[in-house]
């Protein structure tokens, strides 16, 4: 072996342990996409005006950087988005539970609310909710978005959780039966600490879903960062500069929770 | 209740059927009375109802027609009734069906927690007791899967006493296990049968039966076809069927 080989081979191992070939790749793909929508704009004798975006992240002012329109309306999509999360699984496992149960009134109810939610589209509910239970209820718009976001993603994520539960060996739950436990306690202890483990991938694209989804409550004119970003482009006119940097901005909350829930994942495996 | 019958007796069971969705009849006119301390052996070839007849004594299965009073209390569609059996009855399956996501003790401290209500420090303690009798302490910190199948079934008996049951039900325990380890559960078992407690046990371990039994229950499709002394069996069979089942065993 020659002096330099073991280097080399250092320098690849070290590469490869920190992903920089999937990095690259990763990166050419990208790179290649932003190049088909650029010259894609140039076709159409699209003007870039990159640099009058960051005004609309952030201002500076008097020493002190404050929001701008766009980061605004990022907390606003992060408020809705963690509400609506929490209720969504919530949703989710009351239907879940309300469909494996042995009353037949229950199961009807949750049947109703799963057929009736995931087979209309997501635009009509918001209408629904926002002109018609919210004025019942009497819940402002940013609740109404919530309620209808959350009644939407809580359907489907029903649905993971029900192929979670009856997924687990039947022994499982003889076990428990044959223990004494009652129903509250086999399920809390036995029957959802396994299920959970495995539906974590899927309820994990369901909020994914659903942070994608909820740039859609702008249509009941609430002002999440999709509705900002509208507002921007009736104004000036940066159509892909402004809808490019929320996609981007989407694209890291994404991404960070699924990097957070796999790390989870890692961590909750036994053995 | 208790009558007369319930005082010597704390499992009676009679006139049972059990049949499943698609005909089978599983159990037919099935009558029997265990008394305490009785240790019951049933065998019989594999689809012979003898399983299912186990489990209709927890409710694990629900009963067609017919009676069974456990210690006193009828098992009906009674929820308090059924609770109170399941309290009373420890049952030990086949494949342990430990509970994989929680460590050893874990698993045997989980019904002491949450059924009999105790603190973690006194459930920990008797757990710790139980797990000295089976013969794992060191293994209490592991999780299921680290163990071996023997291993795996003594923990599962240890998690069935925790609840301080009357009755012990083993579901063929020592079937899916590696025949070295066959012996180290058997011994538990005999040392519990020893110790006074009520087990009806489905195995096909003879040497077991003579060993500890009071009676042995030969079952075919469904029905008792004959009943002894494990010596009975193995001196006297009556039945063609049994000593044809017999040949089959040993």
């Amino acid at each position: 072996m020659t002096a330099a080989g073991p280097w080399i081979a250092k320098a690849y191992n070290f590469l490869k342990r920190i992903k920089a070939f999937d990095i690259l790749s990763y990166a050419l793909i990208v790179l290649g996409l932003f190049w088909f929508v650029i010259s894609g704009a140039e076709k159409q004798g699209y003007f870039w005006q990159w640099y009058r975006i960051p005004s609309y992240l952030y201002e500076f002012e008097n020493n002190s950087f404050t929001a701008g329109p766009i980061l605004q309306g990022l907390q606003v999509t992060l408020k809705i988005v963690g509400i609506s999360l929490v209720l969504t699984y919530i949703f989710g496992l009351v239907t879940a539970l309300m469909r494996l149960s042995n009353s037949a009134g229950a199961r009807t109810v949750a049947r109703f609310y799963l057929e009736s939610t995931r087979n209309t589209p997501l635009l009509v509910q918001l209408y629904f909710v926002y002109f018609i239970v919210a004025p019942v209820l009497n819940i402002d718009r940013l609740s109404a978005a919530v309620l209808a976001l959350s009644l939407f993603e809580g359907a489907y994520a029903s649905e993971i959780y029900r192929a979670g539960i009856v997924s687990i060996n039947r022994g499982q739950w003889e076990a428990a039966y044959s223990l004494g436990l009652n129903n509250f306690n086999m399920y809390k202890d036995i029957i959802l600490p396994q299920a959970l483990r495995r539906i974590l991938p899927p309820l994990t694209g369901q909020a994914i879903s659903l942070i994608k989804d909820s740039s859609l409550v702008s249509v009941i004119a609430v002002y999440e960062m999709t509705m900002q970003a509208n507002a921007i482009v009736a104004e000036t006119f940066l159509v892909f500069e402004v809808y490019f940097t929320i996609a981007a901005v989407y694209l890291l909350i994404t991404v960070s929770l699924s990097q957070l829930v796999s790390y989870m994942e890692r961590r909750m495996k036994i053995v | 209740m208790p009558t007369k019958d319930g005082e010597n007796y704390i499992i009676v069971v009679e006139h049972i059927n059990k049949s499943f969705a698609n005909g089978v009849k599983a159990v037919v006119d099935f009558t029997t009375r265990v008394k305490r301390g009785e240790v019951l052996v049933v065998i019989g070839p594999s689809g012979s109802g003898k399983s299912t007849f186990l489990r209709c004594l927890n409710g694990l299965e629900e009963i067609d027609s017919g009676t069974i009073v456990i210690d006193g209390i009828p098992l009906n569609d009674n929820k308090k009734n059924r609770l109170e059996i399941r309290k009373e009855v420890g049952m030990v399956f086949q494949l342990f069906n430990l509970f994989p996501h929680m460590t050893v003790l874990e698993n045997v401290n989980l019904a002491q927690r949450r059924v009999r209500k105790k603190s973690r420090e006194a459930a920990t303690a008797m757990s710790m007791d139980l797990l000295k009798k089976v013969g794992i302490t060191e293994k209490a910190d592991n999780y299921p899967n680290q163990l071996s199948g023997g291993q795996q079934q003594r923990v599962a008996i240890a998690r069935a006493l925790a609840m301080m049951p009357k009755v012990m039900l083993f579901d063929e325990a020592t079937s899916a296990l590696d025949p070295e380890m066959i012996g180290e559960v058997l011994d538990v078992m005999k040392d519990l049968a020893r110790e006074g407690m009520t087990m009806i046990c489905v195995t096909h371990e003879m040497g077991f039966a003579q060993e500890v039994s009071d009676r042995v229950i030969f079952m075919e499709d469904g029905k008792i076809v004959e009943v002894g002394t494990a010596q009975h069996f193995f001196t006297a069979p009556v039945e063609e069927r049994t000593k044809l089942f017999l040949s089959q065993i040993l």
